[in-house]
This record gives structure tokens, sequence and C-alpha cells, in this order.
């Protein structure tokens, strides 16, 4: 099994939290992000994401091998959304086990970190004017 | 000359109004490629900020080409 996904359906956080945890972890920590209404200045009514699939979820898993590598963790996972979100729609998440908490914070930020910045997904806004458009990263 | 498909993804589709193209070019490497096309795009994207991709793999901008290619280019991501 891939531990970094793209997902054409909503998210199942509790699902991907079973595979997660581990007996050897003490701590699990999760990042959630949702679609918000708003977003540098503008009402958000919806968005899409697109991927280059391949080499998205060939990066994505590297990342969570770099992960592995760097923290002293057990188990991470991360499910990015594609296609056609709603606001508060889940758009990522992404799970990490661990026997301690601080490799654990550390490791879900690293994470999502890299996936924003290397993993080649592309959102594309619609705003309450009618109007639509790509969004660059902040 | 040789033949490869092009992708364009994000704000690159808007510039080149194609998210997918059959070209037939005679550039030798990414760079000669990315070059050949701006001469054809309205607008001039900032090539720092574009990574270019061959067969699913990332590469650089001195990397050659080869007939039957599929060349990517992507702008910053924007997940999350």
């Amino acid at each position: 099994m891939k531990l970094f996904n793209l997902s054409e359906n909503k998210i199942n956080d509790k699902q991907l939290k079973e595979l997660v945890l581990d007996p050897n972890s003490g701590g699990f920590v999760c990042f959630e992000g949702w679609v918000r209404n708003n977003n540098q200045g503008k009402d958000v009514t919806k968005l899409a994401y697109e991927a280059y699939n391949k080499l998205a979820i060939k990066e994505g898993n590297v990342i969570i091998s770099e992960a592995m590598d760097k923290f002293t963790i057990k188990k991470a996972i991360c499910t990015h959304r594609i296609g056609l979100l709603e606001i508060g729609d889940m758009a990522v998440w992404v799970g990490v086990s661990a026997p301690h908490r601080d490799a654990a914070f550390k490791a879900c930020r690293f994470i999502l970190d890299e996936v924003k910045s290397r993993v080649p997904i592309y959102k594309n806004e619609s705003w309450t004017d009618g109007e639509s458009g790509w969004v660059e990263q902040e | 000359m040789i033949n490869i498909k092009i992708l364009f993804f994000g704000k690159l589709k808007d510039t080149w109004k194609t998210s997918k193209l059959n070209y037939q070019t005679s550039s030798k490497t990414t760079e000669d490629l990315y070059q050949e096309l701006l001469t054809k795009a309205i607008g001039e994207p900032h090539k720092d900020s574009i990574k270019v991709a061959i067969n699913d793999e990332f590469v650089n901008w001195s990397s050659p080409l080869n007939n039957g290619d599929t060349v990517a280019f992507l702008p910053p991501a924007s997940g999350g």
C-alpha cells in the first residue's frame, strides 16, 4: 500500500487513522486541511484540485520516506483530494504515529509543508463574483 | 526532428491554452524546448519557478529529449 495517495472521493479519515495507529507508539498527531470560504481577500464558493497524478504519487511517497528517515516515528500516511471540492470538505489529511510527541508533531508538519511545496497539485478557485483562477501558494 | 507529447498544468494550461500537445521539435534539451515554446505563447512564465519532468520524473533544464518522450511543465505547486 502506498503511504501517499490522491483521492477523487471524500477522505476517509477514520480509516486512515486506523492504519497509522501503532502499539509501539505513544503519540498520534494528525493534520486536516479543509476548504475555507475565503482566500487572499476573495470569497470562495468551491475549488478544484488537479494533479500530475503519477508524479504526485511518486513525489508524495518520497516525502513520506524522508520523514521516516528524518524523525523517530513509526508510521506516516498522507492523502490529498483531487477533483471538485465544496466549502468544508477535507482537502488533505496527514497522520503520524511515534513513540514520543515531539517527533510526531515535527514529522506531521514536515510532511504537510513538503507536500504543499513539492507535490504537483494545483488549486483552481471559484469566487462569488463568478470568476475562477489558479491560485499561487502563499 | 522528434515527436513528443507536452503536458501543461495549472496556470501554464492558460498560458498555452491547452493541457496536452502532440509536438514535433528539433530541440535537443528541455531548455531548448521551453525557449521554443515561449516564442509561441502569450505571456512569459518565469522559468525560475517552473519545474520540468520527462516521463513522470523530475529532470533539469539540460536534460536531453528523445523521440516519444512526455515532457511536463509544472508551475509552483498549490496543494494543501
